[in-house]
């Protein structure tokens, strides 16, 4: 209880101090109308939202603002999905596809406005759902991680990338690990971490201090965008909204208990490292259809299916934050690239991270979420009027903005032909169906993954058996043999003998 | 096997092919690294298990290893026998267009424009040429909008390599020229459609705010401060504008 009202204090003074500066609303509501423009459009995401908001303010402003400007806009696009979703059966972002199931037959049903409604209720208490997880469970796990040493961080940090790689396959799962390792060959380029050796720099001085993370995250995720976007599209008919966006608290009422089992699925969900908000969206919806007493009527209209995914993708939110700030380790593709903020203003997020930090951003995901919900029912039908616009004009001002980003954060030419080298391999990965998520995570935390797996052998005079004598590194150990194992055909067959003979 | 996976398994094949030179490109390379306690002038480095090569080692040892299995599986699927023919890859003329002139596009605006031409003449040029070139799907505007782009970042790019020659001017004048031609004929062919006639007004005043925001706002570095444009804004900015409220 004391440890409850120990956070609770400390929350109310960091939110006391955000809401008595009159700065926060301006970088709030500009971040979280343009989060929610960005999920609007089909063809922009939430990671392009968070990426370019980094490139614009990573080193700008103060990070106490520039924070403001990336969770607002990276809630704001959560939710901003929804639209198109409802009205165009067309998500917005991957996180509200499972919202499309339907929304769409609700607003063809003549109830779009209330769908509308819905899902920024919905998406307000999940946000808050997985940011009273955050609160909680970050202080929690910042206890345990104190305990944490070098094998167990490069066991973890190869954990988030073979996790990531396996759930973010859309076809073999071998291709997810591919994209991980690719990202970890990538992070190895420059000096390395423990030695200063210089590593695959074919003798261009650029290349000794690595690649940049914000170069790499516009080309991984801006540009392949850019490329599959620019083609003539024609909009569907866009259903006529009818009805007023307010929301319906007796419906908010009845499925009080799918939203709460949302939310949790959602931010569970979302503490896995590198596992996003469309995962979260269709784990839940999954969920919903199996247990619920409607279950037949999902897809057909159902509001229950309808809160089920728009609940758990923004609650995800909050998870996602919970591994980055407690072990540096990204929980979704939009928290790698609020890595990549914290990386360029020198924050190491893990156990030394600064507590205030914390608070700040739990501050912060309460104010974006009221304001997401303020925006979302008062000025929904000018986000309506965005939807209208063709990619073929946004994209084109994505592509210079992109530009201007990645230019201003390091400052040079290279990195510029860093982020289209990284954009066009990122394209064709797209196009064989390789996850680029591993990829990112596989920069990001490739330095870490080096520095502590040998800082392990150095410690143990070369004994590969650090990695499995302390209690924490074992049960990493063996989850990562676990994931890798889970995949090998022979023992997948084994498996399955096994579970034909005990069924 | 429906078809989308099968041209799947096909692009495989090529893509573990690629991943396996790689891998062995890069094993290759990694042997450069000292592992086995190295002698750097005269100093014994480290041992193997705290190499600089010992990740990078593991990392493309298991990059090998899951392009063989790939290969594998491929092959297992039919991979191999497309994997020649056009169809059997996905190969779509129309696609490899679009494609080829994006591509186009966005490698003369990067490598040959930014560096050396104005920015808010270069992203202009960009915003016109994108957005009339992919609008509407027409192939002859999509190889005109790259042809426009091709001539510009290539002329830049070859007349002034060097970076001590990216304040020319001469390749501003060459954008500004093209981007009007470009912008004029664009009005002439699109006159009733709405986007069409918007794009002068977007390519105009986007690149303009954002860079403005950037060199004013955020006090940041832009590409190419002493471009045609950016110099007279920049110009303006600290000789007329600021001191009205300097003083």
């Amino acid at each position: 209880m004391e440890f409850l009202l120990t956070q609770l204090s400390g929350f109310g003074g960091a939110f006391l101090a955000l809401v008595v500066d009159p700065l926060t609303y301006i970088y709030l509501v500009v971040s979280v109308f343009l989060g929610i423009t960005f999920g609007a459009l089909p063809g922009l995401t939430a990671t392009l939202a968070v990426t370019i908001l980094t490139g614009f303010f990573g080193n700008k402003i103060p990070l106490d603002y520039s924070l403001i400007a990336l969770l607002g806009a990276y809630v704001g696009a959560i939710y901003g999905g929804s639209y198109p979703s409802i009205l165009l059966n067309i998500p917005g972002t991957a996180a509200s596809a499972a919202t499309a199931m339907d929304g769409y037959p609700l607003a063809k049903a003549g109830r779009g406005g209330e769908a509308l409604g819905l899902t920024t209720t919905a998406s307000f208490i999940g946000t808050l759902i997985g940011t009273l997880a955050l609160l909680v469970f970050v202080w929690l796990l910042l206890l345990l991680s104190k305990n944490i040493a070098s094998p167990e961080k490069a066991l973890l940090a190869l954990f988030g990338i073979l996790l990531s790689g396996t759930l973010m396959s859309e076809d073999l799962v071998i291709k997810g690990w591919i994209s991980g390792l690719i990202g970890l060959a990538m992070a190895m380029v420059g000096l390395d971490p423990l030695l200063s050796e210089p590593r695959y720099t074919f003798g261009w001085s650029y290349m000794l201090s690595g690649f940049q993370v914000v170069p790499v995250l516009m080309g991984a995720f801006a540009v392949p965008q850019i490329i599959e976007g620019m083609r003539h599209m024609e909009l569907g008919q866009m259903v006529q909204l009818k009805g007023r966006i307010l929301p319906n608290m007796a419906a908010i009422r009845r499925y009080l208990p799918t939203i709460a089992r949302s939310g949790v699925i959602g931010t569970g969900v979302g503490a896995l490292p590198g596992v996003g908000e469309d995962v979260a969206g269709w784990v839940s919806y999954g969920v919903g259809k199996t247990v619920s007493r409607e279950g037949d009527k999902f897809g057909k209209g159902s509001l229950e299916g309808l809160l089920s995914s728009e609940t758990a993708n923004n609650a995800c939110i909050g998870g996602a934050l919970i591994p980055l700030l407690v072990l540096g380790i990204p929980g979704s593709p939009p928290a790698a690239a609020l890595m990549g903020a914290f990386k360029i203003n020198n924050i190491i997020p893990g156990p030394t991270i600064d507590p205030a930090i914390i608070l700040r951003v739990v501050a912060i995901m309460v104010l974006a979420s009221v304001t997401m919900f303020i925006m979302g029912l008062f000025t929904a039908r000018i986000f309506m009027k965005i939807l209208r616009i063709p990619q073929v004009v946004f994209l084109p001002i994505v592509m210079v903005l992109t530009t201007i980003g990645s230019f201003s954060v390091g400052g040079g030419i290279n990195d510029l032909y860093l982020m289209l080298g990284v954009g066009f391999v990122a394209y064709f990965m797209n196009l064989m169906k390789y996850p680029i998520a591993p990829l990112v995570i596989g920069v990001i935390l490739g330095g870490l993954f080096d520095e502590t797996f040998r800082r392990s052998l150095l410690i143990s005079g070369g004994d590969l058996s650090v990695f499995g004598s302390r209690p924490v590194a074992a049960v990493l150990l063996a989850l990562n043999l676990a994931l890798i194992l889970s995949q090998v055909p022979t023992v997948k067959r084994a498996f399955g003998k096994l579970r034909g003979r005990f069924a | 096997m429906d078809d989308e996976t099968q041209t799947l398994r096909t692009r495989d094949f090529w893509g573990a092919l690629a991943l396996m030179a790689l891998s062995v490109f890069f094993l290759w390379r990694t042997m450069d690294i000292p592992l086995w306690g190295g002698n750097r002038a005269g100093v014994s480095s480290a041992a193997w298990y705290n190499s600089a090569a010992i990740v990078p080692l593991g990392i493309f040892l298991a990059l090998f290893v899951l392009s063989i299995a790939l290969l594998v599986i491929s092959v297992r699927a039919g991979g191999a026998q497309q994997a020649l023919s056009a169809v059997g890859i996905g190969w779509d003329a129309d696609e490899a267009l679009r494609f080829t002139t994006i591509g186009i596009i966005l490698f003369f605006y990067v490598a040959g424009l930014v560096p050396r031409v104005d920015f808010v003449l270069c992203s202009g040029l960009l915003i016109t040429a994108l957005t009339f070139g992919f609008h509407g799907g027409h192939r002859g505007r999509m190889v005109l909008s790259a042809c426009a782009l091709a001539l510009c970042g290539g002329y830049a790019f070859a007349r002034h390599l060097p970076q001590a020659e990216w304040a020319a001017h001469d390749d501003d004048w060459l954008t500004l020229v093209v981007w009007v031609i470009l912008t004029g004929y664009m009005l002439f062919i699109g006159r009733g459609d709405r986007v069409l006639r918007a794009v002068p007004v977007i390519a105009v005043v986007a690149p303009v705010l954002l860079v403005c925001a950037m060199a004013f706002g955020f006090r940041q570095n832009v590409p190419n401060r002493g471009g045609l444009v950016f110099k007279q804004i920049e110009y303006h900015y600290y000789v007329t504008l600021r001191p009205l409220w300097r003083s």
